[in-house]
């Protein structure tokens, strides 16, 4: 079954504009409860109250405010806050390029995967264009009455629009003070910590990597349903070598 | 410094880094209430039991995951206990090529921090940092944070370690259900596109861009309490299809390398760019002279519409 599309728009590259669908390209898998009340298991339900009236609320009585002292709130209509919104439409502008490799991990927010709209000619041009040239687009994109930074690439056979962070959202190492480090590694210790590194390189291959936490929630509800009695025991914590050189000798020995 | 998210240690064969984990990003928003509009008195959220249509305390609240259509409710020390192996240990599972992971895969930054002054673990996480930049690797490994295991990336930014919580393989979806296609480019137009893409091209340089969107938020907030009058913007049209690729491309490439607007078009229209020159007033004016109907209520855009007859 086609997934569907979450925002349908334009990416325009110069006077080239290529009508586009965006869909997900990522779903949680986290194992979600719902809450219930413990004594007769019904379900929780979440009401709105008025901390002045004691009175329930409803949804259309609502309004957004912003605290600018304690206390204190500019009220903003839904429809103002929607004014901040701009006037970008279902636009995105890819108005520079970048090597798509010089953009640093922290930088990457949500991924959405771009599909091709009504003119498919279009959306293959742009999708070979970026592969060759290695380089992302950059440019801004309205979501739900919010805009984004975006980079537009190739992957595989589809464009991926990444929402990326603005630089002031990214903390700088030397924003971190951290304690002046510790005495310089000697040649030997850097040595054997090479040995290991080199002794676990290999090639990502993300199936390799299951999120074993899910899988236990999920047997730990299983074995609930079926009335199993839970062990609640805490497990221990692995003990911090001091001797720096010995701990890294041994585990290059182990992996021999 | 920030505070610790998480505090444990970062296991590197059998040496034990103790290390905290504090964000790489912080959350520059704007954040609102909600507010009963009557009264503008704070609204809380409070839990009823739909059953009995009683107030709920939270310490009475369970979860339940609904297994096949059957509720099983699970406790808080339950599942405080399937923590699995090793819980306040990230454990590094293998070295790998940063750019081999694509960015699909990465969710929140952090930094690990040393956790403590003592000589050992500032050593220790001296080393690590030596040796991780010199490779240029990122260490993979697993964690447990609150309530979820997190696959992550660890590896050496601004001197210190920097790790990025990454998604499961199974959370990322597979594309072949996206909709592509489209007929091969041709030669020549694929050529024209490189060239445009080169022309426009420059280096990452994150600190041009600015998060316009809180700026205009602020702007909002700062006109709603000087009670001036907020106005939404008119939505930029959506743009027709490119009846022509390789004529769009070239006057693209041209507007370029002259230094123009890329998306200005070429001015066999040069009526319209002296009417857009030209001030609301004057507009209406011409409106008036060329007979326009109900001129005075246009916008600009819309008098230049009009008068340039598109």
């Amino acid at each position: 079954m086609p997934r569907r599309s979450i925002w349908n728009g334009t990416i325009t590259f110069g006077l080239v504009n290529v009508p586009i669908k965006l869909y997900s390209a990522t779903e949680s898998k986290t194992v979600h409860f719902h809450e219930v009340h413990m004594r007769d298991g019904a379900q929780i339900e979440h009401r709105r109250y008025c901390t002045k009236e004691d009175k329930e609320v409803d949804y259309d009585d609502v309004v957004k405010g912003y605290e600018v002292s304690e206390g204190t709130y500019v009220v903003l209509e839904k429809d103002e806050v929607k004014a901040a919104a701009g006037d970008r439409g279902k636009v995105v502008h890819l108005t520079e390029f970048v090597p798509a490799e010089e953009i640093d991990p922290v930088f990457y927010d949500r991924t959405y995967h771009v599909g091709a709209g009504d003119d498919k000619d279009a959306y293959r041009l742009l999708h070979e264009a970026l592969k060759r040239s290695e380089r992302a687009g950059i440019g801004r994109f309205s979501f739900h009455d919010r805009e984004y930074l975006v980079a537009v690439r190739a992957l595989d056979d589809v464009l991926v629009l990444h929402t990326l962070r603005f630089h002031d959202e990214i903390v700088s190492g030397d924003d971190l003070e951290l304690p002046s480090a510790g005495r310089k590694p000697s040649k030997q210790e850097l040595q054997m910590a090479d040995r290991l590194i080199d002794a676990l390189d290999e090639e990502f291959d993300p199936e390799k990597y299951e999120d074993t936490y899910r899988d236990a929630v999920l047997d730990l509800i299983k074995r609930k349903a079926k009335g199993e009695e839970i062990d609640l025991t805490e497990q221990e914590e692995p003990e911090h070598g001091d001797d720096l050189m010995a701990a890294l000798e041994a585990s290059v020995g182990s992996r021999k | 410094m920030a505070r610790a998210l998480w505090s444990g240690s970062l296991s590197f064969g059998l040496v034990n880094v103790p290390v905290q984990l504090v964000s790489a990003a912080r959350d520059l928003d704007y954040h609102f209430n909600e507010l009963h509009e009557k009264d503008k008195a704070r609204i809380e959220q409070r839990r009823f039991c739909k059953e009995e249509d009683i107030e709920v305390g939270w310490e009475e609240v369970a979860h339940s995951y609904d297994l096949d259509g059957r509720q099983v409710v699970v406790t808080d020390e339950e599942l405080g206990s399937v923590q699995p192996r090793k819980t306040r240990t990230i454990e590094v599972e293998a070295f790998v090529e940063l750019a081999d992971v694509d960015p699909i895969y990465f969710d929140h930054p952090y930094f690990l921090v040393p956790s403590g002054e003592s000589e050992g673990t500032l050593r220790a996480y001296r080393l690590l940092v030596e040796a991780m930049e010199k490779s240029g690797r990122a260490a993979l490994g697993r964690f447990v944070m609150r309530t979820k295991e997190y696959l992550a990336a660890v590896r050496v930014r601004d001197g210190a370690l920097t790790l990025t919580t990454m998604l499961f393989h199974d959370e990322v979806r597979p594309t072949s259900d996206v909709p592509t296609g489209g007929k091969k480019p041709s030669k020549k137009e694929l050529d024209q596109a490189v060239a445009l893409i080169e022309e426009l091209s420059t280096d990452w340089k994150p600190d041009r861009y600015e998060d316009c969107y809180r700026e205009r938020l602020r702007r909002v907030i700062e006109d709603k309490r000087k009670r001036r009058k907020i106005e939404a913007p008119e939505p930029e049209k959506q743009p027709q299809s490119t009846p022509d690729l390789m004529a769009a491309l070239e006057r693209t490439l041209a507007n370029a390398r002259a230094g123009r607007p890329i998306r200005e078009e070429p001015s066999e229209d040069g009526d319209r760019d002296e009417l857009e020159s030209l001030g609301k007033d004057e507009l209406v004016e011409r409106a008036k002279d060329a007979g326009v109907k109900g001129r005075t209520k246009m916008s600009k855009k819309e008098l230049v519409d009009a008068l340039s007859g598109d």
